[in-house]
């Protein structure tokens, strides 16, 4: 499974990084008003909300390992 | 109406557009531009402007250069790529207006490429004559065209997952289903309805993951027409170690003896990939003479798509650049184990089944649905028998995408403002659409998973032998596997919103592979990307024919229907 990691420290809550991800890994968490990684299971790693965090607080580690469908 | 309140919040549109991707936002700006009146509703299951494919792509556009003829290329289409199974009036419309893509994307905000002189800045794929060249669009486009969309007076609902279209007697009333997030039941009635949902997937190769065939169930369930349901194979080769798709891996294979096999299984003129490529992975495979790699010095299109994808040595492309080179730096930190100048390449199933029929004006069999895009690109047919997108000529994607948005929402636009009343909606095929829906989230005790589903789906999906080198032992093998998962739905369960999603998803996986089969099945010859070993060669005597899938009476019936060729400039 992919690894994200968010620095909500550096974090300004202004939600691009959920905007961003087309699956829905990441979610808003209303009162705390984070980010939060809701359902990292379907992350594939386009890095779409790393790149587009001016804060540069997201850090994705891609997995590749979990991709081995059988091609055979 | 007020009873359809009782199961979930009710909103009304004129135009529904469902799904906002790059192919239903150019829908909703069209409709607004041809008719500024008309109220438009995009529901997206992510965040429109974000969502999609478009944006995680190559970002190239296949377009006819000043040196291309529409002829010409349709000539050359209908002999190389979709071996007469095209729709050949609506292939040579595209020929013939395609280019005005470029011009839409420019007047709407999109960064597409031009040389000082302000022509289309464009390159010819190396080492190919073929009748056109690609131009490129910055991977932030469907941002720009979300914004463009906004001031046009275009709404969004975001985090949305419409599942079913609401029906009044055979037209189409709109679509039902529920926030991702918050769980809640959602109805949207609309005059005209335009499905822009994509294609199907499979979840399978990781770019590609939001094409899970939405659309086409909700379009199958509601009774419209499929067709070219039978090519839905798509495969690229990638690198083994990361699963990033190698461009031009296919043109330099080597196996395992060191001998290059590409020619064995790709002889002639290959503009692009071809499903003989994975075959002969496979074969090799089979003959011990695996793993089998590609020689990067040999590979021109990979130094190649390199520059092009993340350099400004082409295109000055800074969200693209941005884009391809964080992925090639993170694969390459997984692919460092293996060797630089002869990776190994496996073949990785993407599918692309798009198979929801459309006529010339992008209208289904249904009336008040219209479905442009990836959803509908092999069911229009101009494409022929190969799966699209790319329909073995990269950079076809977005521009159908918004070929066909344009033409779909133009009809559409058109279609609602004489639709008069917004048609009504029963409450108890509501109700019974809304139980189907959210039957996961009821259940209760023990269940199966989504992701368990989807795993068996995959299963007779991804292998060369079931779904590219096909034989009709092999098919009723991967198609009885389908219908074992398929059996399961009824046990799904879910354990959140998100995960219902994924529920309806995995439903959608098992129709689609489904419907793959019994097409493939019933097509008994060998023709473009479709490949049987038991049927080798191609048979215009029989099969110059469509596949044709509609449910009735709650089974999957196939049929075929003729090719009008008698009224083609182009015959065999
Ligand atoms: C890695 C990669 C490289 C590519 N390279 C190129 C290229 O260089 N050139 C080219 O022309 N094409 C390329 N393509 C193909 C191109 O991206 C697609 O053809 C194009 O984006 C299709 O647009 P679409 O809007 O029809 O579908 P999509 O982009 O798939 O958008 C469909 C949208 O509908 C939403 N949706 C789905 N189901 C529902 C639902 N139930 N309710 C609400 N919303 C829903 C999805 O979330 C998604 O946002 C590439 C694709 C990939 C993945
Ligand atoms: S890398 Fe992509 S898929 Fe993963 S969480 Fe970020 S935006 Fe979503
Ligand atoms: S993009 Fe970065 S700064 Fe903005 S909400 Fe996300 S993590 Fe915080």
């Amino acid at each position: 499974m992919n690894a994200i990691s968010i620095d909500t420290d550096r974090c300004d809550g202004c939600k691009a990084c959920v905007k961003a991800c087309f699956v829905n890994v990441l979610r808003w968490d209303e009162a705390g008003r984070r980010p939060v990684v809701a359902h990292a299971e379907d992350c594939v790693h386009c890095n779409l909300c790393e790149i587009n965090c001016r804060r540069e607080c997201i850090t994705v580690t891609p997995d590749f390992s979990h991709l081995r469908w059988s091609a055979l | 109406m007020a009873e359809l309140d009782s199961l979930g919040e009710v909103i009304s549109a004129d135009v529904l557009v469902v799904g906002g991707g790059i192919a239903g936002l150019a829908a909703a700006i069209t409709v607004k531009e041809k008719d500024p009146g008309l109220e438009v509703l995009v529901v997206e299951k992510a965040t429109s402007g974000w969502a999609g494919k478009a944006d995680r792509g190559g970002g190239i556009l296949a377009f006819l250069t000043p040196a291309d003829k529409p002829e010409d290329f349709v000539r050359f289409h209908v002999h190389h790529i979709g071996c007469f199974l095209e729709d050949q009036e609506l292939l040579s419309e595209y020929a013939h207006t395609c280019n005005g893509v470029l011009d839409h994307l420019d007047a709407w905000g999109v960064k597409v490429a031009r040389e000082k002189n302000g022509r289309w800045k464009y390159v010819k794929l190396p080492g190919l004559d073929v009748p056109w060249g690609l131009a490129g669009v910055d991977l932030d486009m469907c941002r720009r065209l979300r914004r463009h969309a906004a001031r046009l007076g275009v709404r969004f609902l975001d985090k949305v997952a419409l599942v079913d279209l609401l029906r009044h007697g055979d037209r189409v009333a709109g679509a039902i289903g529920f926030g991702v997030e918050d769980g809640a039941c959602r109805l949207v009635r609309a005059r005209a309805t335009i499905l822009a949902s994509g294609s199907q997937n499979y979840r399978v190769m990781p770019m590609w993951s939001c094409g899970r065939g939405d659309g086409i169930a909700a379009a199958y369930r509601a009774g419209a027409q499929m067709r070219n349901a039978e090519f839905g194979s798509f495969v690229n080769m990638v690198h083994a170690a990361s699963r990033e798709v190698v461009f031009g891996a296919e043109d330099h294979m080597y196996n395992a003896k060191g001998e290059r096999v590409s020619e064995k299984y790709r002889p002639g003129l290959q503009p692009d990939i071809c499903a003989m490529a994975a075959v002969g992975w496979y074969r090799e495979h089979l003959e011990g003479n695996g793993p089998v790699r590609v020689k990067s010095e040999e590979n021109l299109l990979q130094i190649g798509s390199e520059i092009l994808f993340s350099t400004d040595l082409v295109w000055e492309r800074p969200a693209a650049i941005a884009f391809w080179s964080r992925l090639w730096e993170k694969a390459g930190a997984a692919e460092s184990g293996s060797v630089a100048s002869m990776p190994e390449v496996v073949p990785g199933f993407i599918g692309e089944q798009s198979p929801v029929r459309v006529d010339h004006d992008m209208a289904t069999s249904l009336p008040g649905l219209y479905a442009v895009g990836d959803v509908s690109y092999s069911g229009s047919a101009w494409t022929g028998a190969v799966p699209s997108p790319p329909g073995r000529i990269r950079g076809t994607g977005l521009m159908n995408a918004v070929w066909s948005a344009r033409k779909g929402a133009l009809s559409a636009a058109g279609y609602a403002a004489e639709a008069g009343e917004l048609p009504r909606v029963d409450r108890a095929h509501a109700a019974a659409l809304k139980e189907g829906i959210f039957a996961p989230a009821r259940r209760e005790g023990a269940g199966v998973t989504a992701l368990e589903v989807v795993r068996e789906v995959q299963g007779a999906m991804t292998p060369v032998r079931y779904s590219n080198w096909k034989s009709e032992a092999r098919m009723r093998e991967a198609l009885g596997m389908v219908l074992e998962a398929k059996g399961k739905l009824h046990a799904l369960k879910a354990a959140d919103p998100h995960d219902l999603a994924r529920c309806n998803e995995a439903r959608s996986m098992a129709l689609c592979a489904e419907m793959f089969y019994r097409a493939s099945l019933e097509r008994k010859e060998s023709r473009g990307w479709f490949v049987r070993e038991d049927f080798p060669e191609r048979d215009d005597a029989n099969w110059l024919k469509w596949i044709v899938i509609r449910e009735k009476d709650g089974e999957m019936a196939v049929s075929t229907e003729d090719i009008p060729l008698e009224g083609y400039p182009i015959k065999p």
